[in-house]
């Protein structure tokens, strides 16, 4: 689904390499949290992927598509068959929860029977069927993470991409929102998640990139949020939450 | 051009509009009052270049015959005149044509032309107009070389005072035109690039769901359509009221003055103005937006 083979990305107003010699694999179906600090390099890798910024060097290829020498022009149909979910939501304040989904799929050319039908269907997906015609202004902000989440695969996307989608979410919320997630998943989609939230990643058990400072310093299935050895460290701590989370992944 | 699209784009704009509605006034007064400003000097340009016109067209040759001639030769003359490419029209004036202007002309004073008698000392004439006035003294040269012809005569120095005001005139009209169209253009699609800037996370977030940047173009373009339209159509409304008033008052006051006609004048500037906010809308709203689609 995605490769991407040594990859470098140096922003060119400022120098920074951000990226240096990055090759991951990620094939259909799978769960893959990037994990880092803050500055680590998560959200450029991430911006490569959708071709919001352009690799300095290096392959990527996203669903077959070459991310790096495609033209201008093919970045939208590269973009529709990804979903992108951001952590401040993105969403248009002057249009309601319908609307803001109805959207991804009118500007991509869908029939109005289509759209209508996709539309309350992911809806009910994300638990929002009954707040359709409310205003993001009226809305929480994990229901508005739904709605974004919920505009995001109203395209049936084979990829979800997500930029610390928990970052502005209480614990709580944060956990829905993560089931919701796994179903998409679950339903066969793959997911690529940005975060340095530990209770979700340590909660899910999934595929865990580490970035730092540019580089993969680990890729582990089945990972958690630090490295074995560090996370001896603090397992007092956490111990507690790793069993409350863990006793509902580990049935399955 | 699906027909869903087409609908989409349009209830886009007035949907955009009505949620935007004081942007919608600000653009589209903008572009009124600039396009009036615009028109009132294109108005004054086009009077000047008139009236530098209407001056030029005074500037006749006077070709005098000699007394003797056929009228066979008077004939050959003519034929030479009209056949000078700098040459328009070709008018005889006989000496009796000649000696009632003068008589017209000197009104109270005529009694002076009684002490000729019954005799008429003017000759017969051909008033020659020409089409560049430039060139007016090299035309006088050449005709006063003809066989038959007396003498040559175009108001020499009044001639060339008038070129070079209407030169002037000219020059100025064509700079201010320039300079005016330029701030009208630059005044509207200023405003435009505002209604542009404050739609940017909607453009945002088409993009990241994957329009193709035609699909986010179109209801701007046919927003600044709209705009250049409805602003061109009331600054043409305004002006066409305005010239009407002022060309009254000036037909009353000052009926010499050679201003330009109302038709079909004002039905030409209808249609530059219209047509030139529908350009600059279309062309700001696409300048604008190149930025925000650089996602
Ligand atoms: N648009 C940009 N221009 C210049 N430098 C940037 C830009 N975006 C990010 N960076 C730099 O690249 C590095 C990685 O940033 P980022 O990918 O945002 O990290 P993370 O998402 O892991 O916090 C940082 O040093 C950051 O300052
Ligand atoms: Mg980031």
């Amino acid at each position: 689904m995605i490769h991407l083979k040594n990859v470098t990305k140096i922003y060119k107003d400022n120098g920074v390499v951000a990226l240096e010699d990055i090759t991951i694999d990620i094939g259909e179906g799978e769960f893959v949290f990037i994990v880092g600090t803050s500055g680590s390099g998560k959200s450029t890798l991430i911006k490569l992927l959708i071709h919001e910024e352009t690799a300095t060097a290096g392959e990527i290829f996203v669903d077959n598509r070459d991310v790096i020498k495609m033209k201008r022009t093919e970045i939208p149909y590269l973009r529709r068959s990804l979903g992108m979910i951001f952590q401040d939501y993105r969403l248009l304040e002057d249009r309601t929860v319908y609307e803001n989904v109805a959207f991804a799929m009118q500007v991509i050319e869908a029939p109005q029977q289509i759209i209508r039908r996709s539309v309350d269907n992911v809806l009910e997906i994300v638990g929002l069927g009954e707040k359709k015609n409310h205003f993001p202004s009226q809305l929480s902000g994990g229901e508005r993470q739904r709605v974004a989440i919920a505009r995001a695969i109203v395209n049936a996307p084979k990829l979800v991409v997500a930029d610390e989608p928990t970052g502005n979410l209480d614990p709580d919320t944060s956990r829905d929102i993560m089931d919701i997630f796994k179903r998409i998943n679950d339903a066969g989609t793959t997911i690529v998640m940005a975060t340095h939230d530990k209770q979700i990643v340590d909660s899910m058990k999934k595929r865990v990139i580490e970035i730092e400072d540019g580089h993969i310093v680990r890729d582990e299935i089945k990972g958690l949020y630090e490295k074995i050895g560090k996370k001896d460290v603090v397992v007092p701590k956490i111990g507690s939450n790793n069993q409350k989370f863990g006793a509902g992944s580990v049935r399955r | 051009m699906k027909l869903q699209n087409i609908q989409y784009y349009f209830r886009e704009v007035v949907v955009s509009m009505a949620r935007n509605r004081w942007m919608t006034f600000a653009s589209i007064g903008t572009v009124a009052v600039s396009l009036f400003v615009l028109g009132i000097f294109l108005i004054l340009i086009a009077n000047m270049t008139n009236l530098a016109s209407e001056l030029e067209s005074q500037v006749q040759i006077s070709v005098y015959l000699k007394d003797e001639l056929k009228t066979q030769d008077q004939e050959n003359i003519k034929n030479k005149l009209k056949n000078l490419t700098n040459v328009t029209e070709v008018r005889y004036v006989s000496k009796e044509e000649a000696f009632q202007t003068l008589q017209r002309r000197l009104g109270e004073k005529q009694k002076i032309l009684e002490a000729l008698g019954e005799s008429n000392p003017l000759p017969n004439s051909f008033s020659v107009t020409v089409k560049i006035a430039d060139d007016v003294q090299k035309t006088a040269e050449i005709i006063s070389k003809f066989n038959g012809v007396e003498e040559v005569s175009y108001g020499q120095e009044v001639a060339i005072n008038i070129f070079d005001v209407t030169r002037l005139i000219r020059v100025l009209g064509f700079v201010l035109m320039i300079i005016l169209t330029g701030a009208t253009i630059f005044i509207i699609s200023n405003t435009i690039r505002l209604t542009v800037f404050a739609r940017r996370k909607e453009i945002a977030v088409m993009k990241y769901v994957g329009a193709t940047d035609w699909f986010i173009r179109w209801p701007f373009v046919l927003e600044g359509t709209v705009f250049g339209l409805i602003g061109g159509g009331i600054s043409a409304i305004a002006l066409r009221s305005f010239y009407s008033a002022m060309s009254e008052r000036i037909y009353s006051t000052l009926a010499f003055f050679p201003i330009v006609e109302q038709h079909p004048f004002m039905n030409y500037l209808t249609v530059v103005l219209i047509l030139s906010g529908i350009a600059v809308g279309v062309l700001g709203s696409t300048v604008s937006l190149k930025k925000f689609l650089e996602v």
